[in-house]
């Protein structure tokens, strides 16, 4: 249903890959090619997501080692949000191939994709709290990928997963407001709850979207840390994307740049200058007037 | 498209210079360069331009007001009759009292009789609707088809008066509590199924999200994710509907549905005119005593969360980790397991069945059939006259319970009110008529009046200040200071802050409440001739006591034809105003 000369007749000028091109082949970027298949936790290959007529995401490689810490920088708009989700199926795609923890995405069953899922933490921007329920009560929903049946207060669940979500809550520090209403906390603590949630699944791989996008430069900065140490503690593989470049650099393994729906950077963060990393900001091809050029008089 | 399709701009479409208006309407239109005008003087007259929305909406009030005048004529509503009715009015009161409760534990008894009437049917209503809700939601329907027919069902329990399933279900089981609480639980899912899905599609869809990115699924996603919001909404909602419940429940016994109507139809019947405003008295005592029990429980159950303090929220115990006991958990707790006893004490003093609730689904879906196939001439021309008859006293109430409510509204709104006596004066007011179920007035004025839709039209009237004298109100204490200020900033008096600042906000609550309260009007006015009050009720019910199904069953279609093509008027011009 999708061919490859219906997305090149888009909008997508010099940096769009070939559309008969090798299928595996990373258009940009000396890191990621040097991943194998078999060592990649998270990998995509010439992963495309339309809306409509417009392409999200046009051919994106990208492969993702196990304990990677990996940081998606981009403008918005341009399709970080969309690859995050398109590797845990809330979005499904258009064409090329998702596989996350040796799991095909784009062709999995909806149990199968239930079970990754359960692998697999989300953070969201905006946290993603049922602001009536307590703290805790969020925290447990994390655990209803492995329990059986609906459940409905916090009592319903098992001690021991009580216990356990308790714990979770001490980890980023708020187990002291377990019974709290979420949403009569600050937006950083809101995130923290998340968290939380998240470690309640057990996961293997994190995938955060704009974590601290709406929080303020400490809260944000707090979270960060949290977020990325808990990661590193517990060996999990990170996907997150972000817009401020500073917390990128500081803690990210590798970078990778999107920029209107391709991979535009793919390099280890080690060595990376500030001004390169801008370079994936820059939104006019070069040669071309200013953006609203015909509109002007002449 | 703006200045063409109004007729009244015709004369200037074919000489277009003629005409100040078709000028100012072609060139806000078409964007043309403003032409140069001559000196102020000498300009043209300002308007507005004419737009097809404001042609249609002027259309639809002259169509509003012809229908008033057309449904004045056919009730023959005359200043002298109704000088004479209010002086029938005050011969039957001072007949009436001093009010006498010759046997309280019998009045007591049915009173709380009632009372669990209501409150189970509102149960089953609210157990019956959560899953159809769910079905009929846009975001949480399986499918299109599965939705469009949730939402026939509740639309088909909405269209169906109360008092008619009432009649329908003692047909079938036979006089008892049953019918009534079933009648009142079908007629109910009509609103609470809409609201109750309205809630479900205003509910944010993020947490959903994040519970199915845990994995889990559909229906721990819905538990999980979409339940906890909507929670708070169905609570109000259903306690909401209980106040609706009670009211229509101390009319059941009418119809041989239980509850202190039968004894009041019986006073009355018999004459007996202090006893019956002794049974009023209590009608009104209990209705009064549930709203304000309703005030209270909404606000402990509702109220938006104190800023907790650091520590409070911690768990009692770290190995059970369970909740500690807050103010708000234990008010939860004690008002659920009361709203529990008070159903199980209800189901044993009514001596309700389950198995016989069961058995009765049969006579019922009986009974149903027989209303197929739908038969419209019985009575012929009389049928269509009471249709008519019914549609006009909706109308004269409605439009007479519109012109009064504004006053009476902007009184007991302490924004607007001049000071506080009036205020407190004009709430008082509103609060009384509210209490009073319109079936009730309608009872007294069919009295007081004699048979006929003068008392239906009266009653209705009377219930519609008192309903949307409280929304005006209400929306104009939420209205936005800021206008009303600067109307004062620049030398405003009461008159030219209520006319420029108050009213002009008002406009949109105030139409969609009255087209609501029209929807709502027509339905009442379906069932009036049960008590002999106009309209076609009086048709519907008789055909019923004669077993002339299949007619009924033409009433009942029209009737629902009447009131879907209201609802969608209604909806129509409340999608042009707001």
């Amino acid at each position: 249903m999708s061919t490859p000369d219906s997305s090149s007749t888009l909008s997508k000028p010099s940096t769009a890959s070939d559309p008969g091109g090798e299928p595996a082949a990373p258009p940009t970027g000396p890191a990621g090619g040097a991943i194998s298949a078999a060592e990649a936790v998270i990998s995509t290959a010439r992963l495309t997501k339309r809306f409509g007529t417009t392409a999200a995401l046009d051919e994106v490689d990208l492969r993702v080692r196990g304990g990677e810490l990996v940081v998606l920088l981009g403008l918005s708009g341009s399709g970080k949000s969309t690859l995050l989700r398109c590797l845990n199926g809330l979005q499904p795609i258009s064409g090329g191939e998702v596989s996350v923890l040796g799991q095909r995405v784009d062709t999995a069953s909806r149990g199968e994709l239930r079970a990754l899922r359960t692998q697999v933490g989300f953070v969201f921007q905006q946290f993603n709290l049922v602001g009536r329920l307590s703290c805790l009560e969020n925290v447990l929903t994390g655990a209803l990928g492995r329990v059986r049946g609906p459940r409905y207060g916090v009592l319903s669940y098992s001690r021991a997963l009580r216990r356990e979500a308790l714990a979770h809550l001490d980890r980023v520090g708020l187990a002291d407001r377990a019974f709290q209403r979420a949403d009569t906390l600050s937006g950083g603590q809101q995130q923290r709850v998340a968290i939380a949630r998240t470690l309640m699944q057990r996961p293997k791989v994190l995938l955060a979207d704009e974590p601290v996008a709406s929080l303020d430069p400490e809260n944000a900065g707090v979270v960060m840390d949290l977020m990325f140490q808990i990661c590193v503690e517990e060996g999990l593989t990170v996907l997150c994307t972000l817009h401020q470049i500073d917390l990128a650099l500081g803690w990210a393994k590798r970078i990778v740049g999107l920029r209107e729906g391709v991979k535009v950077l793919d390099r280890e963060a080690s060595g990376l200058t500030r001004a390169e990393v801008m370079e994936i900001y820059q939104r006019v091809e070069p040669g071309r007037p200013e953006g609203a050029g015909e509109g002007l008089p002449t | 498209m703006t200045a063409g399709s109004d007729p009244s701009s015709s004369p200037g479409s074919s000489s277009p210079d003629s005409s100040p208006a078709s000028r100012s309407a072609a060139s806000t239109g078409l964007l043309t360069p403003p032409e140069p005008e001559p000196a102020a003087s000498a300009g043209p007259a300002i308007r507005p331009p004419v737009t097809r929305n404001g042609v249609q909406l002027t259309l639809t009030a002259l169509f509003g007001v012809v229908a008033v005048v057309l449904s004045v004529w056919r009730l023959d509503l005359e200043p002298a009759e109704l000088t004479d009715a209010f002086g029938d009015l005050g011969r039957l009161l001072k007949r009436m009292w001093p009010p006498v409760f010759d046997d309280p534990g019998r009045i007591a008894e049915l009173a709380l009789e009632t009372l669990l009437i209501a409150l189970i049917g509102t149960v089953f209503a609210a157990v019956l609707s959560a899953p159809l809700a769910l079905l009929a939601a846009r975001n949480t329907a399986p499918n299109r088809a599965v939705q469009a027919v949730a939402r026939g069902i509740i639309t088909f329990c909405r269209a169906v008066p109360d008092l008619v399933f009432a009649v329908l279900f003692v047909r079938a089981m036979g006089i008892g509590v049953l019918p009534g609480i079933m009648a009142l639980a079908v007629h109910s899912v009509g609103m609470l199924g809409k609201l109750f899905a309205d809630a479900i599609e205003e509910s944010s869809p993020d947490p959903r999200e994040a519970v199915r990115s845990t994995g889990a699924g559909p229906l721990r996603e819905l538990v999980s994710g979409v339940l906890p919001q909507v929670v708070p909404s169905w609570i109000a909602t259903f306690i909401y509907r209980i106040d609706i419940n009670l009211r229509t429940s101390v009319v059941l016994g009418y119809v041989g549905a239980g509850g202190i109507g039968f004894a009041l139809k019986d006073s009355l019947s018999g004459l007996v005119y202090d006893k019956a405003l002794g049974l009023v008295t209590a009608i009104l005592v209990i209705i009064i005593a549930m709203e304000l029990l309703s005030v209270v429980l909404r606000r402990v159950l509702l109220s938006p969360p104190r800023g907790d303090r650091t520590g409070r929220t911690a768990p009692r115990d770290p190995v059970k980790v369970s909740a500690p006991w807050t103010n708000e958990r234990i008010t939860r707790a004690v008002s659920s397991t009361l709203l529990a006893a008070t159903f199980v004490y209800g189901f044993v003093l009514l001596k309700v069945d389950l198995r016989e609730l069961l058995t009765s689904i049969g006579d019922i879906f009986q009974v149903g059939t027989r209303l197929i196939p739908p038969n419209f001439t019985l009575a012929g021309w009389k049928l269509f006259g009471a249709v008519v008859e019914t549609v006009a006293i909706g109308v004269v109430a409605t439009a007479v319970g519109f012109v009064l409510s504004i006053p009476f509204g902007l009184l007991s709104a302490r924004t607007v009110s001049p000071n506080r006596v009036v205020y407190a004066v004009a709430r008082t007011l509103i609060v009384v008529i509210r209490a009073i179920p319109e079936l009730i007035l309608a009872v007294v004025f069919v009295v007081a009046f004699g048979l006929g839709p003068l008392a239906g039209a009266c009653a209705l009237a009377i219930a519609s200040i008192g309903f949307l004298g409280k929304l005006v109100a209400d929306a104009a204490e939420e209205i936005d200071l800021g206008p009303v200020e600067a109307v004062r900033a620049v030398g405003g008096g009461w008159w030219a802050q209520l006319f420029s600042a108050v009213l002009p906000q008002l406009v949109p609550a105030l139409i969609g409440n009255t087209l609501y309260m029209l929807d709502v009007n027509i339905r009442h006015s379906t069932i009036l001739g049960i008590v002999g009050a106009g309209g076609v009720g009086f048709l519907l019910f008789e055909s019923i006591r004669t077993v002339n199904y299949e007619f009924a069953g033409g009433i009942i279609l029209i009737v629902f034809v009447i009131v879907f093509a209201v609802e969608r008027l209604s909806g129509w011009i409340r999608s042009k105003v707001i």
